[in-house]
């Protein structure tokens, strides 16, 4: 029979499960016939459990994650001129030092070169130009221009702001909580930026007019952000988040559904 | 040092960003300088990433984010020679208008981490990782770099100050 000083050494590995099957029933004999074990024990689940209720996690924040994003993208970008790529000459490697928030963002690196290469490269460097203006957008203060949760209120105000009249449906109902609009300045013009907020994190479809067929939405991952991007009806839409890809990809099916009917 | 490189950071290492943050805010004590602290802590996993094998990567990133902590405050002592900074974690008190109930909830969280703040640092990061990481005493040994032996006695020590203090304890009830 186990003494109560060799019980009292368990108790906190018994709570935590750390101990063998025959210590466990050890223990748990001597719990059954010594009342002083007993209470001790108690005192010990109730005292980690009110820590479990009481502690604080923290989320970490999304510019947190912003900043090691950027500096990640900055430190590849260093260490390797990109290998896949045929040569080509980096005419200008432009750093965006956004000194408020101690944010650097690493602007895609303009490149001259030749021919099949430089379509690729021209929508590559506006991938680039979405996600920056993402993570800019998430820094104190930047998010919206306009804010507001009231479709209403968002998409009159980018009247005689932008060359088009962009959605904004009203996707509350499925989690996608409007939060405003902004204007933001992508591929070399004022862009429209709608922006949704989910579980804090930022979705922002950035579209603009752009004449050319309808395409599909496509998908791809940089730097830990998911971006979608499509055309309809002569406008070119990103939609880009840190939300999961799957999250993302059923906001786009909302969104586009949305905005067929906001159209109408 | 490729494209797949971060990619897999991303997927192996940024999901832990949240445990990250929370154990530096309990170390530190400002989040401010958790974020700081983070920052680095994950672009030096990032330099050291060949090293992790498959495993817990978890347990091996809170250990780079922990030694990062500990640094800062040895480097911030040195500075200047004072201790860091009130707990930052009562705020919850100030909120605490709304309903009695409430007040009293709010009070109790405030009271409990304040206890936890107030604790010596080998003892805190024990009672964190074990109560809001919910690790293993052997992931816990991992992160800490003590034997198991000695995460076990601490975290006992660690309680038993822990229930005095908070009255869960038979003497103060």
């Amino acid at each position: 029979m186990m003494r109560c000083a060799a019980c009292r050494e368990l108790l906190n590995a018994n709570l935590d499960n750390e101990l063998m099957s025959e210590e466990t029933a050890d223990v748990r004999d001597h719990l059954a016939q010594c009342p002083d074990c007993a209470r001790a024990y108690d005192e010990l689940a109730a005292t980690s459990h009110v820590l479990r209720e009481s502690l604080v996690r923290h989320t970490a924040p999304d510019v947190l994650k912003a900043r090691i994003r950027s500096a990640l993208a900055e430190s590849r970008t260093d260490a390797t001129p990109d290998a896949h790529e045929p040569r080509r000459a980096i005419v200008s490697h432009q750093w965006l030092r956004l000194a408020a928030a101690g944010l650097v963002i690493a602007v895609a690196s303009s490149v001259t070169t030749v021919g099949a290469v430089r379509e690729r490269n021209a929508s590559r460097s506006v991938r680039d130009e979405v996600l920056t203006s993402h993570v800019r957008s998430l820094m104190p203060g930047h998010l919206t221009d306009v804010a507001s949760t009231n479709q209403h209120n968002v998409k009159p105000w980018f009247n005689g702001r932008v060359d088009l009249s962009p959605p904004v449906p009203g996707l509350d109902s499925a989690g996608f909580v409007l939060s405003g609009g902004r204007l933001d300045y992508v591929a070399g013009r004022v862009v429209a930026a709608v922006v949704y907020v989910r579980r804090q994190h930022v979705v922002n479809v950035f579209s603009w007019p752009d004449a050319g067929d309808d395409t599909r939405p496509s998908a791809v991952t940089a730097q830990g952000y998911h971006l979608v991007s499509w055309r309809s009806d002569g406008v070119a839409f990103w939609a880009v988040s840190d939300l999961n890809a799957s999250e993302v990809a059923q906001f786009v099916t909302l969104f586009q559904h949305g905005g067929a009917e906001a159209k109408r | 040092m490729a494209a797949p490189h971060v990619e897999r950071f991303d997927a192996v290492i940024m999901p832990h960003l949240d445990a990250a943050y929370t154990l530096a805010c309990y170390l530190l004590r400002d989040e401010h300088d958790a974020q700081d602290v983070v920052q680095d802590a994950a672009l030096r996993a990032f330099r050291y990433f060949d090293s992790y094998r498959d495993g817990d990567a978890r347990a091996w990133f809170l250990a780079i984010v922990r030694n990062c902590c500990l640094t800062w405050q040895r480097r911030r002592r040195n500075d200047r020679l004072t201790v860091p900074l009130a707990p930052e974690h009562a705020s919850a008190a100030q909120e605490s208008r709304e309903t009695d109930a409430r007040a009293i909830e709010a009070s109790d969280r405030a009271a409990i981490n304040r206890a936890v703040a107030d604790l010596p640092v080998e003892f805190r990061e024990i009672i964190i990782l074990r109560e809001v990481q919910d690790m293993s005493y052997a992931q816990i040994s991992t992160v800490v770099g003590v034997p198991i032996g000695t995460v076990m006695s601490r975290l006992s020590r660690a309680r038993k100050r822990l229930a005095s203090r908070l009255g869960t304890s038979q003497e103060a009830g």
